[in-house]
């Protein structure tokens, strides 16, 4: 058995010596080159789109403006309060972001389409641009929403108001989280060639390609079957490519007019920061009531989500909004709960899915009332939240807004957490002396902070991600194919952006029917090989595709030992498989191979049983119906120099329960990763908009990403209950990202009694907090 | 994110670089082109021509001398790091970027590109290096108080090349900076010499502040107080360092606001002046980089 192991990587040599295939790395021939004009004013009508400056120049072979593409995404749901708005290929008639794109410029090289990218002269009639969700609304971003709201939605269940006036306490915070970028190692990327004008090639770095292949099929109007969408190799998505741009439409719109000619973009960073999704640009005003000891009785949230210029295809502008709602209250019991949630449009690049999906910023405002309710009624973090935490007991638990947990180890993952706490040999009740020693007797204060959260993974059908889409998620697509000779291939509705995929579901196959490792192939990216599959989002791949292919491969498994058993007169009850050998019970000698077995399947057909098909394949889908809750907690010890406002991360733990663990290594990889992006978004990564709409932070040298220098060590730590789908795994790609802005910030308060209320929480940002207490530089 | 079309040259020798950047308007040189390829390529530098200066062998020199060290102009800034025979230098260039864009990056052509949020400016200031540099037909010395004209502006010619640059040596020296991440350009720098007059009777502080105007700032009163009341107490490097605080004019930006960065300049010049005063304070940046 593979399965539980760390074994090396499947996709490792190719990717560690500079073998891996990116779309960039893709050369046809012949192959053209495209780059967009991007507007460079966020609000204005486009009087005129001149492209005759750019048609002159030598080099470009043409130039396509929003007139020529008659095309626009039009993201749907049927949920009320929702307000439909197209997002055209090309803007036509009105920009509404900096970085929009408006016109499209294809030439022979990459250089020659930015030279003509530049020429193209555009005529700009301003609007009044608005880039805070807040503000007041002059011209309209969308003419079908006057106010800006695009999406509003109450999540309301008990008497919140009688619970907050019969609460011992009542904590209000007002905070306000800061918008990030994706950021993937590699941009986006698409090449599009169409052998005639209807049969089309996508090579796309997206987390999503029979998703893509679906909505271009809609798009273009062709059968699905005449478009092949292909993701090789993909450097990292984190959501951002889990969404069909206009970019994607653009392309595929324009190669159409030159079949046989290959148009290549691939996106530059420049380009990422303005145009690609955002996230996590939110506002919450927090009421919390509780009683006196520690019991959480109500919570009011008011949520405003920045939710960008469009909708984004195909979840809408509902799935931040939403997912804040439909989670605020994350792991925390609770009965009288009544959140508004809005998604507010503005002159902003458009918000989408980012590894998290709006909780590292619920989490943040909920643990900051809980922090807050602890300090009014003057007991300790750790007990209000041991007060609170959904119990074992408590299984399954409905959460006020209705979803059920079905996990409830917040508690073990919590205490397991401040158990692992250490720093110089210190536990955390000698952290916590020394803390105290600090205050007495001066030094850098110490703080610690908590976070606990609950994440939803592996979403079935009954839970699926995304608002009311015209499509559920809810299942994956695996076919595994014992081969002539015994060896066996993996055709797989997955996509790798570097998660290990290939590794995981070969242990998962190789396990399950009794193969070695090396033995198994798998294939995923390819919607002309696999049958279906959803791809990657919202941790579901290890739940679901992962289930896929334990079923297919039992399946097959189940077909090989019945014809073994024909074949060598055995009771296929008593037969087993072991690396290749097929074993019968009470004997240690193999009876006979798989590969012998195959044979027969493919090429003698003359042996074949009665009954019997040839060929050894089996393809299953799985829905695992409702998901999997993962628990997790995280706990963080940091130091404040007062002089400067620094803020350093002693130690760092996170204890998540990952259900059955496939791949140790790969686990522990999710969460570190996590871990890194959530203190990006803690302490660094903000993209800041000026009030005109221009983006400040365009490049790498403002938008600042951590680097391995301002990662620590992290100390992890796991629990293993196995949850209730076929293979007992849990999602962990996105929990680590949940904790640190609320851990940080939570320790900020306990080191030094400022609560923060805003993110990014920066150096300048503490020090002028404690200039305020009067306490910096002492 | 790929330049517009320019030209581009290599030549072997300072003099061929003059005469290439004298027939050719709005040409540029690249030493390194650590700054300049990112400008190029969001096309906020548009030249002609690019002179590349990596091959002029006679610019990668050092000579060391008893008052001063002289840097040839594409002496690579990894070359820098950790140098003995001018130590302020050496422990400023840690501060610099990463390993990598050190590798490439030269001490002349961040002198040349003129942030003084950059770690060479700064120093150059505060020791007061004199820059050589050869036009068409001359040569002069310019001091570096001269030097610095502004944000990315310095004395330069258009046909003149910087071909060395001499750095006086301290007695005692300090520095220190303050950035967001390991490696980024400084939201406030600070490096602390004490010169030797001529006659090496008597010496004088010299302090310059980077990352918060367009060009270093001398903070001349404080270095008055310090060389006049002296640096031995903690008091009196706090009233240096206030008074040095004083002295910079610091605006609200991204990262930082003014009253921050007037408050980390204090802090700053103190570390710097207790580095000086006691050497095994001098810190170096938090990095898990080693440096090579």
């Amino acid at each position: 058995m593979t399965i539980g192991q760390t074994v090396t990587r499947k996709e490792d040599h190719r990717l560690l010596t500079g073998r891996g295939r990116f779309v960039s790395d893709l050369q046809l021939s012949p192959m053209r080159h495209v780059a967009f004009t991007r507007s460079i004013v966020a609000h204005a009508h486009l009087a005129t789109v001149d492209t005759s400056e750019a048609l002159a120049l030598p080099g470009v072979r043409a130039v396509f403006t929003g007139a020529d593409i008659p095309l626009a995404l039009r993201a749907q749901s049927a949920l009320p309060g929702y307000v439909e708005t197209d997002q055209p290929a090309l803007a036509v008639g009105k920009v509404r972001f900096v970085g929009e794109a408006l016109a499209a410029v294809i030439a022979d090289n990459r250089y020659l389409a930015e030279d003509g990218a530049e020429l193209v002269d555009v005529d700009y009639s301003p609007l009044q641009p608005l880039v805070d969700a807040t503000g007041v609304v002059i011209d309209p971003v969308h003419d079908d929403a006057p106010d800006n709201i695009l999406i509003r939605r109450i999540f309301e269940n008990g008497d919140v108001d009688t619970a907050l006036e019969q609460s011992a306490v009542v904590v209000r915070r007002d905070l306000t989280t800061n918008r990030h970028a994706g950021n993937p190692m590699e941009c986006r990327a698409t090449v599009a060639l169409w052998e005639d004008h209807r049969n089309l090639t996508v090579w796309s770095g997206t987390q999503v390609p029979h998703l893509v292949r679906n909505m271009l099929a809609e798009q273009l109007d062709l059968p699905e079957g005449n478009i092949r969408v292909i993701a090789p190799d993909v450097g990292g998505g984190f959501g951002v490519k889990a969404v069909l741009y206009p970019e994607d439409l653009a392309i595929c719109a324009m190669a159409r007019t030159m079949p046989g000619t290959a148009l290549k973009w691939v996106e530059d960073r420049v380009e990422h920061l303005h145009a690609a999704s955002h996230a996590r640009d939110h506002r919450y005003e927090v009421e919390a009531g509780f009683a006196d000891d520690g019991e959480l009785l109500a919570l009011r949230v008011d949520a405003t989500c920045n939710v960008g210029a469009y909708s984004v295809y195909p979840w809408t502008v509902g799935i931040e909004p939403l997912m804040a709602g439909g989670l605020f209250t994350g792991p925390y019991r609770l009965e009288h709960y009544r959140c508004l949630v809005r998604g507010v449009t503005t002159n902003t690049s458009p918000s989408g899915p980012y590894r998290g999906v709006a909780r590292p910023a619920t989490v943040f405002a909920m643990e900051a009332v809980l922090d807050s309710g602890a300090r009014a009624l003057g007991i300790s973090g750790a007990d209000i939240r041991r007060r609170n935490l959904i119990a074992p007991d408590d299984i399954p638990y409905r959460m006020p807004t209705r979803l059920v947990d079905d996990s409830g180890h917040y508690l073990e993952c919590f205490e397991k957490a401040l158990d692992l706490v250490e720093h110089n040999g210190l536990d955390y009740d000698g952290l916590r002396a020394e803390q105290q020693k600090r205050v007495a007797h001066g030094g850098n204060p110490i703080g610690i902070g908590f976070a606990v959260y609950n994440e939803l993974t592996g979403l079935g059908r009954a839970a699926s991600a995304g608002p009311r889409m015209p499509f559920r998620t809810g299942h994956e697509a695996c076919t595994v194919r014992i081969n002539p000779e015994g060896s066996v291939t993996v055709l797989s509705g997955v996509t790798s952006q570097g998660q290990g995929l290939e590794t995981t579901l070969a242990q998962v196959v190789a396990g399950t029917i009794g193969v070695g490792f090396d033995d198994v192939q798998v294939r995923y990216g390819d919607t002309n090989e696999s049958l279906w599959g959803f791809g990657a989002f919202s941790s579901r791949q290890a739940v679901i595709a992962g289930g896929a292919a334990l079923q297919s491969a039992e399946a097959v498994l189940e077909k090989a030992l019945a014809l073994a058993a024909e074949l060598y007169e055995a009771n296929a009850d008593d037969l087993t498989l072991t690396n290749g050998n097929i074993m019968v019970a009470g004997s240690p000698q193999p009876i006979g191979t798989l590969a012998d077995v195959a044979r027969v399947a493919y090429l003698e057909s003359n042996r074949l049983p009665a009954g019997f098909e040839p060929g050894l394949e089996s393809t299953r889908f799985y829905d695992p119906v409702m998901g999997a809750f993962a628990a997790g907690a995280q706990v963080v010890v940091i130091e404040i120099e007062r002089s400067t406002g620094e803020l350093k991360i002693l130690d760092l733990v996170c204890v998540e329960d990952s259900g059955r663990i496939l791949n140790p290594q790969i686990v522990e990889g999710q969460v570190a990763g996590s871990l890194a992006q959530g203190i990006g978004g803690a302490l660094y990564e903000h993209l800041v908009y000026d009030d005109d709409g221009n983006l400040k932070t365009g490049t790498l040298l403002d938008y600042l990403m951590p680097t391995s220098a301002e990662t620590p060590e992290f100390t992890l730590g796991h629990l293993t209950h196995h949850a209730d789908n076929p293979l007992g795994v849990r999602g962990v790609g996105e929990g680590g990202t949940l904790g640190p802005a609320a851990t940080l910030a939570g320790a900020v308060a306990d080191a030094v009694g400022l609560e923060i209320d805003e993110l990014p929480i920066t150096p300048a940002r503490i020090w002028d907090g404690l200039a305020q207490q009067g306490g910096a530089g002492t | 994110m790929k330049p517009p079309p320019f030209d581009y040259a290599a030549p072997s020798s300072v003099t061929e670089a003059v005469d290439l950047l004298a027939a050719t308007e709005d040409a540029k040189l690249l030493a390194g082109g650590q700054s300049l390829m990112p400008l190029l390529a969001l096309r906020l530098a548009r030249p002609t021509l690019l002179v590349d200066l990596q091959d002029v062998e006679a610019l990668s020199s050092i000579e060391t001398s008893v008052r001063s060290v002289r840097f040839g102009a594409m002496v690579r800034q990894h070359q820098l790091v950790g140098s003995t025979s001018h130590p302020l230098i050496g422990s400023a260039a840690r501060w610099i970027a990463h390993a990598a864009i050190r590798s490439r990056g030269t001490i002349g052509g961040s002198l040349a590109h003129a942030d003084s949020a950059a770690e060479l400016p700064v120093v150059a200031t505060a020791v007061g290096a004199t820059m050589e540099a050869v036009g068409r037909g001359r040569s002069r010395s310019i001091g570096a108080d001269q030097f610095f004209h502004g944000l990315l502006q310095t004395a330069l010619a258009e046909d003149e090349v910087l071909t060395a640059i001499d750095f006086p040596l301290p007695r005692r020296w300090g520095f220190a900076e303050l950035a967001r991440r390991h490696g980024d350009f400084a939201l406030v720098l600070v490096a602390v010499a004490e010169m030797p007059s001529e006659d090496d009777r008597t010496h004088h502080w010299q302090i310059a502040v980077g990352g918060i105007e367009g060009t270093p700032r001398r903070c001349l009163n404080a270095e008055q107080e310090a060389t006049v009341a002296g640096v031995h107490t903690a008091a009196q490097i706090e009233a240096v360092a206030r008074l040095a605080s004083t002295e910079i004019e610091a605006v609200d930006h991204l990262h930082a606001s003014a009253t921050y960065q007037r408050a980390m300049t204090a802090e700053l010049v103190s570390r710097a002046l207790t580095q000086a005063v006691e050497p095994t304070t001098i810190s170096e940046p938090s990095q898990r980089e080693t440096a090579p």
